[in-house]
């Protein structure tokens, strides 16, 4: 029986929006297993980068509560979320988001950095995993030397590099081509059945929700199906 | 890592970067000039009063420096003159007699303040040889008379001229005698060339029924630094019977002036941090909310405010240091040569020889001045940063990565 990684009771999220209250989520109930290549699919406006930004412990939701392997994240500080999102998370973002004062090697050194690992152990660490996917030759290149497939991979190293139990992907392949965006994919998968990574993402691009071990769809802030 | 993200956040915009580290250099250049002219302009001031008159160290009876009269000489000087010889870091000393008095010409009369020296020794003493612009120094002529280029003027004298000195002698009768002008001098204060005369201590001793008796003995030290020292030691070997003062205790009021500057100038230095402040805070905050997004992403990947706030701090930290490198270096290339070529104000001449500093002031850079400027400025930089560096930190990561 797979372990549940991520556990969401009755989440409801409403959020000002020039004053005008807006309800992202409407009791959301929702439980993550180990290892899932899980997308959360919808419309614009639906609630899923919302939901994201709640299972990634950036928000707080409005009613209800995330457990992260049974801790309840509403009872921990800003500075305990983090350290969870440090040592337990890893975001990809759809710009990329790469720190463009760093080449590629320093940006997946850097959350090693934050964890307060050497700088030797850090070269080889970021090394190796540059060499697993495949992007070894751009470890001294910055985020502006290179293609966005490029930046998006060199974050997926980020991600990954402080082997979180969970990578959360906010539409990553939006603004790549199909067939980069494929590669990309192609990548995610793989990292999840070798090093059994939990993948949530949240998307609405039709060759993400075809690689889904899970597909949940989102309507006005409700899980449609 | 953090040390280098900082460092090359801050050429992210260049422009914006060098501009600020440019007023910086500008600012600190201001600083170490306006510091080391004006520590120049006392310097002299203190110096010239030092070598016109005053001297390090001066050897008194008791009360003589209140009442200067004949009444109150040294009438045993060669106790004294054994005592001083065995001081160590004494460089010079000399004897003097000194009375106010009155110098008349066949047509003019001026109070005066009577100098009675030994040539060879007052030479060591004072700038009164390298000021003479006519004539000869003093020699050993019973009636020689030196007397300034202004008093010579108001009295209507020149070189070769007679003048009557007249002062009070020690019995209480007046004591007179002719001399012959043989020089004229021309120091660096108008005032005391108005005012002072010098003769052969002998001819002053005659003409003052003084015997051998003096009024002073004035002494030039090795090291400025010891002079308090040497002091204390003067005063156990003479028993404590005579007056000793320093040129602290002789001018308090520059000595008061110089230490009020010192302390001035950390108002300066202020008025230049305060307009300082508001560049580089101005700067941080467009650095910060240029990457509001940037931090977004660094919290959310588990980055923790108080390494977020030390990033901010240390690249403001870094521009005041690269702008105090360059404004040091800058600053030391202009005051370099002037420390030797000096700045003529002989433009303002009349007002610089009321003050008695000389026409040109060499600029003088002290210690405490170079590590004021040196410190400062990054100093401040970090204040500056820290109502930039809570912005950031109060940011939500949610909001921030959403930013645009």
């Amino acid at each position: 029986m797979a372990s549940e990684l991520i556990r969401v009771e009755n989440l409801e999220k409403i959020y000002q929006d020039n004053g005008v209250p807006v309800q992202a989520l409407r009791g959301i109930n929702l439980t993550v297993n180990k290892g899932e290549f899980l997308v959360i699919a919808g419309p614009s406006g639906s609630g899923k980068t919302t939901l994201l930004n709640l299972l990634g412990a950036l928000d707080k939701p409005t009613v209800g509560k995330v457990f992260l392997e049974n801790e309840d994240l509403s009872l921990k500080s800003k500075s305990e979320l983090s350290s969870l999102r440090l040592n337990r998370m890893g975001f990809i973002f759809q710009a990329y988001n790469l720190i463009p004062v760093l080449t590629a090697m320093e940006n997946i050194e850097f959350s090693m950095m934050l964890l307060g690992i050497t700088e030797k152990e850090r070269r080889k660490k970021a090394l190796e995993l540059m060499d697993e996917l495949g992007i070894k030759e751009l470890a001294n290149k910055r985020p502006n030397e290179m293609s966005g497939g490029q930046q998006q991979r060199v974050a997926v190293a980020r991600a990954m590099v402080n082997n979180p139990s969970i990578i959360l992907a906010d539409e990553p392949t939006a603004n790549l081509d199909s067939t980069t965006g494929g590669l990309l994919l192609d990548l995610m998968q793989q990292m999840n059945k070798e090093k059994n990574i939990t993948f949530i993402f949240s998307s609405h691009d039709k060759q993400v929700m075809d690689r889904a071990g899970r597909l949940i769809i989102l309507k006005d802030g409700k899980i449609a199906e | 890592m953090l040390v280098k993200i900082a460092w090359r956040n801050l050429w992210r915009n260049k422009r914006r970067s060098v501009i600020v580290i440019l007023s910086v250099t500008v600012g600190l250049i201001a600083t170490i000039l306006t510091d080391t002219l004006s520590m120049g302009f006392l310097a002299q001031m203190l110096n010239n009063q030092i070598r016109s008159s005053i001297a390090h160290i001066q050897i008194h009876k008791k009360g003589f420096n209140d009442n200067k009269t004949v009444q109150n000489s040294i009438s045993n000087p060669q106790f004294v003159e054994n005592e001083i010889k065995q001081v160590k870091g004494i460089e010079h000393y000399s004897v003097r007699v000194i009375s106010y008095g009155l110098l008349s010409s066949a047509t003019a009369s001026s109070g005066i303040m009577i100098y009675g020296i030994i040539p060879e020794q007052e030479q060591f003493i004072t700038d009164i040889k390298q000021s003479i612009v006519k004539g000869k120094y003093l020699g050993n002529g019973r009636h020689e008379i030196i007397i300034g280029t202004e008093l010579a003027k108001k009295l209507g004298v020149g070189l070769g001229d007679k003048v009557v000195a007249m002062a009070t002698a020690l019995g209480g009768d007046i004591g007179s005698d002719v001399f012959r002008i043989v020089g004229l001098y021309k120091t660096f204060s108008s005032d005391f060339d108005k005012s002072t005369m010098f003769i052969p201590i002998q001819s002053a001793q005659t003409m003052l029924n003084l015997g051998n008796r003096v009024s002073e003995f004035a002494i030039i030290v090795n090291d400025t630094r010891q002079v308090d020292n040497i002091k204390r030691k003067l005063i156990d070997k003479l028993d404590g019977k005579y007056e000793v003062l320093t040129y602290k205790d002789l001018i308090p009021l520059l000595i008061m002036q110089l230490d009020l500057f010192k302390q001035s100038m950390l108002v300066f230095y202020f008025i230049i941090g305060l307009a300082l402040i508001f560049g580089i805070t101005n700067t941080m905050l467009m650095a910060v909310f240029e990457r509001i997004n940037e931090f977004g992403v660094l919290m959310a990947i588990g980055m923790k405010n108080s390494r977020i706030f030390s990033m901010i701090i240390l690249e403001a930290l870094f521009l005041g240091l690269v702008g105090t490198v360059f404004g040091m270096i800058a600053g030391m290339l202009i005051y370099w040569p002037l420390s030797y070529s000096g700045i003529n104000l002989s433009m303002f001449s009349d007002s610089l020889s009321a003050w008695g500093t000389g026409n040109i002031i060499y600029p003088v850079l002290y210690m405490e001045g170079t590590l004021n400027a040196l410190f400062i400025v990054p100093f401040i930089s970090v204040i500056a940063a820290i109502y930039p560096a809570i912005k950031a930190i109060r940011l939500e990561p949610i909001y921030a990565i959403r930013y645009i």
